[in-house]
């Protein structure tokens, strides 16, 4: 019997099983999508946090133990490619003699290199000038001292010795700060700054100056040795799992030689950063992808829910011939099955296609536990959809309907004027009121949505902010139904409302709507919601990219940014021969320098305020006690004026007018001199501008109180051209006097933050599974209900009326569903966007002034709807081929 | 009432018209060649067994079916009555009201289709349902009404509307006797009052009997009676 049942099945309803297999699809399809986004987005996490590490570890040998005997165990560890080993010894101060005067630095750090370490660590020198071996300065100690490659410096050793060196190159430490790092000691209690003054020696020079000291009291004034290892880069691809595994083998080899050396783990830090933004990444595809996901289960059980009277009849005609409730059962299970099966495979196979087209991989998951989880949730997703919309269906049916119940179509008559339970109790307002109170509190706090306490293994994600959001998801669809059903009641509103499409037939579309109001509503809530996915995903997603480009353009200033090397100096006149460069639209002359203020060395920039925002964005969420525009017109009314840390502020005691006094080098004398500014406001982020405190202030001020207009950075606009090309030519003109970074190469670059996870791939798969489930909710939802209404119409048609009169009754439906969705849409997304980008402040630092609305995708997106909207209007109008007693006799 | 047609004019001519359908790749015909003529007051009972093709022959009598073969025309009634509603009226065998609308709803639709206006639609409506003892479902929906309720319903829709021709398929089939034959009482007095002609097809002999004429049909082919 189940064979012969099944054949009728496919035979008679295949559409609407096709239609429901493809209602599940999309929701399999779009979960296994996040779940290859997730995969692939975690091990290009990996890989980034890998690939910014210079030196993966740095093995500190502790005073007494033999550093020949760490170094053999560091090199015998597993996973360990090159191991080398590093001297650190202390100088109490460097002095130069250039010309007639003398300079002096404080306390300098002198580091013993073997020569392979350049090759094995190739992140951690850069040279500025001169050769890459020999002796080296650091580039601000050679400013400090005024030395340039050939000139010779002394170095004043511990104990009186004093040693003459020729400086052979000025490098760059790019990784001073790990490099520099307090090996062992906790995150918090690290150095603020890596040292002004270091000296680089080959490592047979290093011995002949530290050897003596190294073993005597001395030792405990800071001479020691690390072993500094390059590690072996295959890691499991989930940032969690790798930092877990890397760890556990420093921690191993701490124990092997039992307290002779600390590990400094570089690498096992740079995970356990990107592990809390693998995290992050699930929490992104929670609060974007689950609701995508929910909506197109709901659009499925709305789909099998237009069949439901057919069906209904069905099993009744069923029951009667003799077929008990419990086969009734099994066969709407095995309908279940078959639609719920068809639409895994189906979504499994579409995923994999989007997978491999926008992540490059097919893989569900970072490890292959995790893609053997996603895959089964994602298919179990499947079946459960399936059997929400035809086997709940089926068996309420059999639990309440009797036979004769089963030609009931329309709502049972007693409660078609009672609003729904959760209506009546005010449900809906509850829960969006929760949602609002939870959103509320988790963003007004400065709350943390996903804690990686650094060095412990485990992440914690407060899935409580999650409530929020999906408390405003329900409540925002329970009362949408119930505005649309309040007011499709009312009967005489809704005439007048679609008069104009439906002519004298407006009262009677306004009764059909009214006595179809649930229905309806249901369609209205699936494509408001349906909009609002869309709108709130692409408001996130474009967001989003909006702020990984304010945080390039933070990180290299502009599109393309000059920065003049050491020892090479040129003042503002320099721009306009760069303004020639084509591609060039504009170059804005920044001044750097370095500032005391009370015995804090701090950077200064000195900007021109009146044209500086033509070239870069400087967004209000840089700046406190004043917008953007306010500040720089501040600076430039004012010139005295200075912005200055949030910090300094606290440190100082500042408030708004009062004197700084900075001392600024001379360039005539060399002297430093006290120069008076105004503090004028806050300034947390600037474009080239380091993470911790600095200054900025007007350039034409600095440059007259220093007698110095030395530019430190050109910032070049190119109006969005191609700037790989424009700062390839500008380099090519400047030759070694300065360095050219442009925005493309630092985007890619920009630290392990999240923003700069690609979101490419899940933003296209997103945005498309937004614009199906749209163009689903308007169209297919629409067709089906007027489908449904077929009999109605074969009537209507019998009884006289005309094409136009047709049409009426029709469009007045799709009207009411378009501007109902419409607007529920735009105003749900809008809320939700705002809710998005509140709750997920923490991706962005710093976070974004407002949402970015991405106009063009929202108007494809209310493009795709009516398109859809329009295709099952006429699809629906569409002159039967058959005459419409016809269509009496079998409806 | 009665919008620029001429009295005198036959109503429905069927000129050689046949209706066949498809089932799969059998053809089944349900009315064969067929002439007969609809003049103005006329009273038919078309009679005949299940499946001979009454219904068929009443659908193209209204324009509801297109013939296979040969013409249907309605001289009287100045053309083909297709998005004309209220010309013919017909009341259907089966269930044909719409299920989202109450009854005085159902009976206003051709009315309102018609272009008639809204408050006159409903009294005309109203009147129509008192005259067949429904006055009462005036707000019921149909699935709250019986079988032969509703069948009332169509009729009152029908008569609301003020045809020319009345054709009515088996509209006592699902009544007891007495309302039977007091709705056949109704149809044949609104009919009077109107001018209308009346076709009814029944299987039921006493309802034939008070119709003037008798048609019969078996397997398609249709006799007709002449006017005596
Ligand atoms: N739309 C259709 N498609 C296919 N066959 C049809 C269709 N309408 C009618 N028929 C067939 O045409 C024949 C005549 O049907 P019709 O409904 O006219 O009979 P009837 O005389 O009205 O019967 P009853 O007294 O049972 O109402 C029947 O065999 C029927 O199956
Ligand atoms: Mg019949």
């Amino acid at each position: 019997m189940i064979r012969i049942w099944l054949a009728g099945l496919v035979r008679r309803r295949a559409g609407r099983l096709g239609v429901a297999a493809a209602g599940v699809a999309v929701a399999v399809a779009l979960l296994a999508s996040l779940g290859a986004f997730l995969a692939s987005s975690q091990a290009s996490m990996t890989a980034r946090a890998v690939r910014d590490v210079t030196v993966d570890w740095q093995v500190q040998v502790q005073p007494g133990a033999d550093p020949a005997a760490v170094l053999d165990t560091v090199r015998a560890a597993a996973g360990t490619t090159q191991a080398v080993p590093v001297g650190f010894g202390q100088a109490d101060g460097l002095t130069a003699t250039t010309g007639a005067t003398t300079q002096n630095t404080g306390a300098a750090v002198v580091l013993g290199l073997p020569y392979s370490y350049r090759a094995t660590f190739p992140g951690e020198l850069r040279t500025l000038a001169g050769t890459d071996q020999g002796v080296l300065v650091a580039q601000q100690t050679a400013a400090n001292l005024g030395v340039a490659p050939g000139g010779t410096i002394t170095v004043n050793l511990r104990g009186g010795a004093a040693t003459s060196l020729r400086v052979d190159g000025v490098v760059d430490l790019p990784a001073a700060n790990s490099l520099f790092q307090t090996v062992g000691a906790p995150p918090g209690s690290q150095p603020n700054a890596p040292p002004d003054n270091v000296v680089l020696l080959p490592e047979a020079r290093w011995q002949d100056l530290f050897a003596p000291l190294a073993s005597g009291a001395a030792a405990a004034d800071g001479v020691h040795t690390q072993i500094h290892a390059a590690r072996s880069h295959a890691l499991p691809a989930d940032p969690a799992s790798a930092f877990v595994a890397e760890s556990g083998q420093a921690r191993n080899l701490e124990a092997q030689t039992a307290g002779a050396a600390v590990v400094g783990d570089n690498l096992g830090a740079a995970l356990d950063a990107a592990r809390s933004d693998a995290a992050y990444a699930q929490v992104l595809f929670v609060f974007l992808g689950l609701p995508g996901a929910v909506l197109a289960g709901l659009l499925t059980v709305a789909v099998a829910a237009a069949g439901a009277d057919r069906r209904r009849r069905e099993q009744a005609l069923a029951r009667t011939r003799g077929v008990t409730t419990t086969q009734v059962l099994w066969l709407a299970a095995l309908e279940a099955g078959l639609v719920g099966l068809l639409g895994a495979a189906g979504g499994l196979a579409a995923a994999a296609l989007v997978g491999w087209s926008a992540f490059g991989a097919v893989r569900f998951g970072a490890t292959p536990v995790a893609a053997v989880g996603w895959t089964a949730g994602a298919a179990l997703v499947g079946l459960l959809v399936a059997a929400a919309a035809i086997l709940a269906p089926a068996y309420r049916d059999v639990r309440s309907a009797t036979v004769a119940a089963s030609r009931r179509t329309a709502p049972d008559a007693r409660s078609r004027d009672r609003s729904p339970w959760w209506a009546r109790y005010g449900i809906d307002v509850l829960l969006l009121a929760g949602g609002g109170l939870i959103v509320w509190s988790t963003t007004g706090t400065g709350y943390q949505l996903v804690l990686a306490p650094e060095g412990v293994p485990t992440i914690s994600v407060s899935y409580w902010a999650f409530a929020g959001p999906a408390l405003l998801w329900v409540g925002a669809g329970l009362l949408i139904r119930c505005l649309v059903e309040t007011t499709l009641r009312r009967r005489r509103l809704v005439g007048r409302v679609v008069g104009p499409v439906a002519g004298r037939l407006a009262s009677t579309a306004a009764a059909m709507m009214a006595r179809g109001r649930r229905p309806l509503a249901r369609s209205v809530v699936l494509l408001g919601l349906a909009l609002a996915f869309a709108v709130s995903t692409a408001t996130f997603n474009a967001t989003y990219a909006a702020q990984a480009e304010a945080d390039a353009q933070l990180t290299n200033g502009a599109d393309v940014t000059v920065t003049q090397s050491p020892g090479v100096r040129v003042g503002p006149e320099a721009a306009p021969p760069l303004a020639a460069v084509p591609g060039v639209r504009a170059v804005e002359p920044l001044q750097h320098r370095f500032a005391y203020i009370g015995k804090d060395l701090q950077d200064l920039y000195g900007v021109r305020p009146d044209t500086i925002t033509g070239v870069t964005a400087l967004q209000d969420s840089y700046f406190q006690g004043g917008s953007a525009r306010s500040l720089m017109a501040t600076l430039t009314t004012a010139p005295d004026s200075i912005l200055v840390s949030a910090e300094t502020v606290k440190d100082y005691q500042l408030l708004p007018g009062d004197v700084v006094n900075l001392r600024l080098q001379d360039s005539t004398t060399k002297q430093l001199v006290t120069v008076p500014f105004h503090y004028a406001g806050i300034v947390t982020e600037f474009p080239t501008a380091p993470k911790d405190s600095f200054f900025v202030a007007n350039a034409s001020y600095v440059a007259a109180k220093t007698g110095n207009n030395a530019v430190g950075a050109f910032l070049v606009d190119t109006g969005g051209g191609d700037v790989t090309t424009v700062a390839a030519q500008i380099q090519a003109r400047l030759g070694a006097s300065a360095t050219v970074t442009d925005i493309a190469h630092t985007r890619s670059r920009v630290g392990s933050s999240l923003t700069a996870v690609d979101l490419a791939g899940l933003t296209a798969v997103e945005l498309g599974f937004a614009l199906v489930l749209a163009a689903a909710a308007g169209g297919l939802v629409l067709f089906l209900g007027l489908a449904e209404r077929r009999r109605t119409f074969a009537i209507t048609t019998a009884l006289g009326a005309t094409r136009r009169q047709m049409r009426g009754l029709v469009t007045a439906e799709a009207a009411v569903l378009t501007v109902g969705g419409l607007v529920a849409g735009a105003s749900v997304g809008w809320l939700l966007s705002q809710v998005l980008v509140a709750v997920l402040t923490g991706v962005f630092d710093p976070p974004p002034a407002s949402a970015t609305v991405p106009w063009a995708y929202l108007g494809i997106a209310v493009a795709v709807t009516l398109g859809g909207l329009g295709i099952a209007t006429v699809g629906a109008l569409r002159p039967g081929r058959r005459a419409p007693v016809a269509l009496l006799r079998e409806l | 009432m009665h919008r620029g047609q001429d009295a005198d004019l036959d109503l429905v001519i069927c000129d050689g018209a046949s209706r066949t359908f498809l089932r799969g790749t059998v053809r089944v015909p349900a009315v064969r060649p067929t002439s007969c003529t609809v003049v103005p007051g006329m009273r038919v009972a078309l009679t005949g067994p299940s499946g001979s093709g009454k219904s068929t022959l009443l659908h193209l009598l209204a324009g509801l079916e297109t013939p296979t073969a040969g013409t249907v025309s309605w001289p009287g009634l100045g053309g083909p009555p297709q998005g004309r509603p209220g010309v013919v009226g017909l009341v259907f065998q089966g269930p044909s009201l719409v299920p989202a609308l109450d009854v005085v709803e159902n009976v206003t639709l051709p009315l309102l289709l018609a272009g008639a206006d809204a408050v006159d639609a409903v009294s005309w409506a109203h009147e129509a349902l008192d005259r067949l003892d429904i006055g009462g479902l005036a707000r019921k929906l149909p699935e709250e009404i019986s079988g032969g309720q509703a069948q009332r319903v169509a009729i009152a829709r029908v008569l609301a509307s003020a045809p020319r021709l009345i054709l009515a398929d088996e509209p006592t089939g699902q009544l007891d006797h007495a309302t039977g034959e007091r709705v056949l009482t109704v149809l044949l007095e609104t009919a009077d009052e109107l001018d209308a002609a009346l076709v009814v097809t029944t299987h039921d002999e006493q309802v034939a009997r008070r119709l003037a004429l008798r048609w019969r049909m078996a397997d398609g082919v249709l006799a007709t009676e002449e006017i005596s």
